[in-house]
Parts: structure tokens; sequence; C-alpha cells
């Protein structure tokens, strides 16, 4: 007789397995009784259709541009096939796609669209954004508190919504003009460039931020947790005089502790 | 002491969808309750929550959840009771409930809820896991009948004799659908009638409804439609076998209008006051 697990697992590989002979299948319908009208390997199939269906629909929601650019049927098809060699390995379906960007980036059919890895990448940023905690924005006072021995010692904060995203693309501008609501022209040069940026929220508004180099670079910088000190020293930021206010004005630092 | 008003849920309350949040929280409907899908709310802050708790304020709530797997082979998944647990004392929701289902296997989950194989083994595993997840948050848990499309040779006892075990082996409730009962036994050919009445009574704290969609050989739930006639019938006679027990409209696809959801709540409503008025 088999057990609970064992079971159980045939039923998993029987709903992911891609084996055009369907070998896991077939071994699951053994212990599944035909209906009226239905084969074991119907009701079983049942189930293939439902799960494989919600999955590549939580994708389809988590990256709708993608879908918009792909079209329908395409980015189903991709998606599926992510789905059926990626398994969620989370009971929450909001952790599901982590590593959809780097499946569009190995999947050949789509690389007519050189782009689409980094607009997937800014789409599971936004994605996580939605869902990261409330924070309050950092009061710019609370820096001139520290006395001015330690300001070397300073380690700044992101928001804990941020992700920081660079691309070879204007991917901010290709999420921009397929959003429902955009209403002028779609036309993008792609030569125009690429871009340096941050999506992340504050309080309940989602932004998709971009800037210069510097500022890249500077938070970059703080993202790695590199004190102020060093930051001043190695000069790896540039200006810090200019950058640190219209950062922190920006809401791009979102607070800071002492070495 | 509570931070939201706090009574027992009663009547015809409505699933809580995010398309809906802003006419609830502008318009304030005569809802008696609402009930949410527990893993929307598991992010670490956002709107989602900043709309339940909005809502919460002027409303019972109850907790119904997909994700639990207790009917899984793997051991509980602390991460997801913990989760629970923040979130029901966040909350303070008047039911929790998930599925006689299982969602994960060697700590892989496919989401979506797939049906146990009846036998002494899968009620010895399922009890364990309520009894592990009861003491763990502090309440009774709701196990809600599933919708199933395969049944397994294995299985040695009927859906309700595991239902009825369980009940006397975890001390838990029960959240009976309706609609989910007709889909079943259209499915596997037994008589929603039978399966009724071997419900304890006492321990159906809370009755779903939805609509189902017709494949060619089976039924599937979809929670994409108004409820059918045959399951309005059953939950007639649902209702005059177990008593007003409250009730809930569940629509998870193709959301409709409110005002469609408010209608159907009302129909639902007709059936619970015309027992109130036959006491
Ligand atoms: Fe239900």
């Amino acid at each position: 007789m088999t057990g609970l697990h064992d079971m159980q697992a045939m039923v998993r590989d029987a709903v992911f397995e891609t084996d055009t002979q369907n070998p896991a299948l077939r071994a699951i319908s053994e212990h599944i009784e035909p209906s009226e009208g239905m084969s074991s390997e119907e009701h079983v199939l049942v189930y293939r259709r439902a799960i494989l269906g919600t999955l590549v629909r939580a994708l389809g929601n988590i990256f709708p541009v993608g879908k918009q650019l792909l079209g329908e049927q395409f980015f189903d098809g991709m998606a599926r096939r992510y789905v059926q060699e990626t398994p969620s390995r989370s009971s929450d379906l909001a952790n599901y796609g982590a590593s959809f960007s780097e499946f569009i980036a190995r999947f050949g059919p789509a690389a007519e669209l050189p782009y689409l890895p980094d607009v997937a990448r800014l789409e599971w940023y936004w994605h996580r954004a939605f869902h990261a905690a409330d924070e309050v924005a950092m009061d710019p006072g609370s820096l001139s508190a520290v006395s001015a021995g330690d300001t070397g010692r300073i380690i700044f904060h992101l928001p804990v919504s941020a992700s920081l995203i660079s691309s070879d693309f204007p991917i901010h501008r290709i999420w921009a003009v397929n959003q429902q609501e955009w209403a002028g022209d779609t036309a993008i040069d792609l030569d125009e460039g690429g871009m340096y940026g941050m999506v992340w929220r504050r309080q309940y508004d989602m932004r998709i931020d971009t800037f210069d180099e510097p500022v890249w670079t500077f938070l970059n910088a703080v993202a790695a947790r590199t004190c102020f000190g060093k930051m001043s020293e190695s000069g790896i930021a540039g200006d810090l005089d200019t950058l640190l206010p219209r950062c922190v004005q920006r809401g791009w630092i979102a607070g800071f502790d002492l070495a | 002491m509570s931070r939201f008003i706090d009574k027992p849920v009663a009547g015809a309350g409505i699933g809580l969808r995010s398309t809906h949040y802003q006419t609830i929280i502008e318009n304030q409907p005569k809802v008696p309750w609402f009930e949410v899908l527990t893993e929307n709310y598991f992010g670490d802050g956002g709107l989602p929550l900043h709309f339940l708790e909005k809502v919460r304020a002027d409303y019972p709530v109850t907790l119904h959840g997909v994700g639990m797997s207790l009917g899984s082979a793997d051991s509980l998944d602390r991460d997801y009771l913990a989760r629970l647990k923040a979130l029901a004392a966040r909350i303070e929701p008047t039911y929790v409930s998930d599925h006689l289902a299982w969602i994960s296997v060697d700590s892989r989950f496919v989401h979506d809820l797939l049906p146990l194989p009846y036998t002494e083994e899968a009620l010895a595993n399922f009890a364990a896991h309520v009894r592990e997840a009861q003491d763990f948050l502090g309440r009774r848990l709701l196990i809600e009948n599933p919708s199933s499309y395969m049944g397994y040779k294995e299985t040695d006892m009927t859906e309700w004799e595991f239902l009825q075990e369980l009940v006397v082996l975890t001390d838990c409730d029960i959240l009976f659908d309706v609609n989910n009962v007709y889909v079943s036994g259209t499915n596997h050919g037994f008589d929603p009638i039978e399966y009724l009445h071997a419900l304890p009574k006492g321990r159906v704290k809370e009755i779903h409804l939805a609509g189902y969609e017709e494949q060619n050989n089976y039924l599937f739930d979809t929670h994409g439609y108004r409820v059918h006639p045959p399951v309005w019938d059953l939950y007639q006679a649902t209702i005059e076998y177990l008593g007003p027990i409250p009730t809930l409209i569940e629509w998870d696809n193709d959301i409709p209008p409110f005002e469609t959801l408010l209608d159907e709540a009302g129909l639902a409503q007709r059936v619970l006051d015309s027992m109130d008025a036959a006491a």
C-alpha cells in the first residue's frame, strides 16, 4: 500500500511533468478511481490544468508589462515552462517568481526583446515594494543630533521597500508607456540609453525614481552599508555635500545608525 | 481590550476583495461581516493591510486560509503559523479557517487544494497537524470540506466520516461549504444530503456559498459565478437541518460589482431569516 507521502509526491510529479510520454501521470493514475465519463488520468489532469493555470496567472499578475509586451499567448507559454521547472518553495504565492527575469534571459524565444529581463526585474521589485513593511520618512533634523566626532560612523539606510536597478535600456519609460492609464505616445527610442533608478514605496505611493550616476554610486555604497567616513575618504560618492541632502530630501535615504 | 468592535459574526457575510475596498470604506454598506483570504495579508505592510484594518474598524472579520497544508505528510510550516498568529493578533478575527486538503510535499508548494486519500494514516497525520496548529495559535480552527476532482483507490472511509473523526480527535470546528459538497458529490457520485446529515451539529460554525462552472464531465469550482439553483436548494436543506449558521458569499474570480455580492448575500439572508421566523 502506498503511504501518504509517496502518494502526494506522485501527484506533484504528475502535475509538473514535462515528459510527453507522461510516465508520472500514468503512475499516479493507478491509484485514482475512474468515474462515469472520466478516466483516472483525466481526473489527475484536472489538477494539472488548475495548478499550472494558477501559477501562470500569478506570474501574469506580477509581470503585467512583460505580458503586455509579449502578448498573452506567448507570455503564458513561457510562464508555463518556468512553472514546470521552478517549484514554489513558499506557502505564500507572493514569493513566487523571484527568478523569472533570469529565466527570461535564458529563454531563447524571448531574445528578440533584449530589455525584457530588465523589465521583469523592475516588475519584481515593484511587487516586493508593494508588500514591504510600512516606514516613516526620516526626519532630516535627526542628523544634526549626531555629534561632529561621530559623523564618520554614520551608516545610512535605504527605505526598506527599496531596490536599486540599472539597465542598458530605458526600462522605466518602457514600463510607463505600457501602463493602462498611459495616454501619450508609446514609441520609445531604445538608443536613448539606459537608466539608474530605485523602485520603492513612500507611504502608499509606489515609485520608480531615476537619477544620475553619482547618486547611483552613492546609493549603492549606502546599500552596501559603507560608513560615511569611508565614503568621504575614498571619494567613492563624489560631492557628498550636495548628494546627501538631495537624497534625504527625495526620501531615498530613510534613516541611519552609527557603526 | 480590543481596539475593534467585537461581536460574533451572524447572518450573510461577503468575501472581501481588493476591488471593493474603496466602495466599502466610503459607503459602509450594511454587511454583517467580511471574510478575507489570509495569505493576501501576509506582506509586511502596504495598502492591503492598511485597507483591511480600515474595514476591520467597522466590521467583524474572519480569516480564511489556503496555505496551512494541514494534510501534507511534511511537518507543519512554522513560519506560516507565525505569520498567521501575528495577523490574527493584529486583526482579531472571529474565526480562522483552512481546508481539508494538502498543498505541499517535500516543501514544494502547488498552491491548489489537493484532496487526501481518506485513510487512517492521513487522518492521524491531519489530526496531529490540527492539534499542533491550534496549540500554537491558541484558538480553535474551522476546517472546510474542499471541492474535489479525484478520489484515491486507497481511500477507506468517506469524507464525512473523516471529518467526524477529525472533530473527535482535535476538537476543531467545521466550515461547511455547500457549493463544494454539491460539486464533490456530483463528481464522485455521493449524496450531499447524506454528507449533511453526518455533520456533527453544533460544530458547524460557518457556511460557504459560491458558484461552480460546468465542464464536459464534471463540475469545477471557480468561485466566479452566482450560486446555482441546486446549491440554493441544498443550502435551504442545510439551514433547515443546522439552523441559521453564519453564511459567506465567496467570489474569487471575475469579481463582479459589489452590488452583485450584496444581492447574493441578500438571498442567503432571506433563507436565514425564514428559519428565525419559523423558530
Ligand atoms: Fe469555500
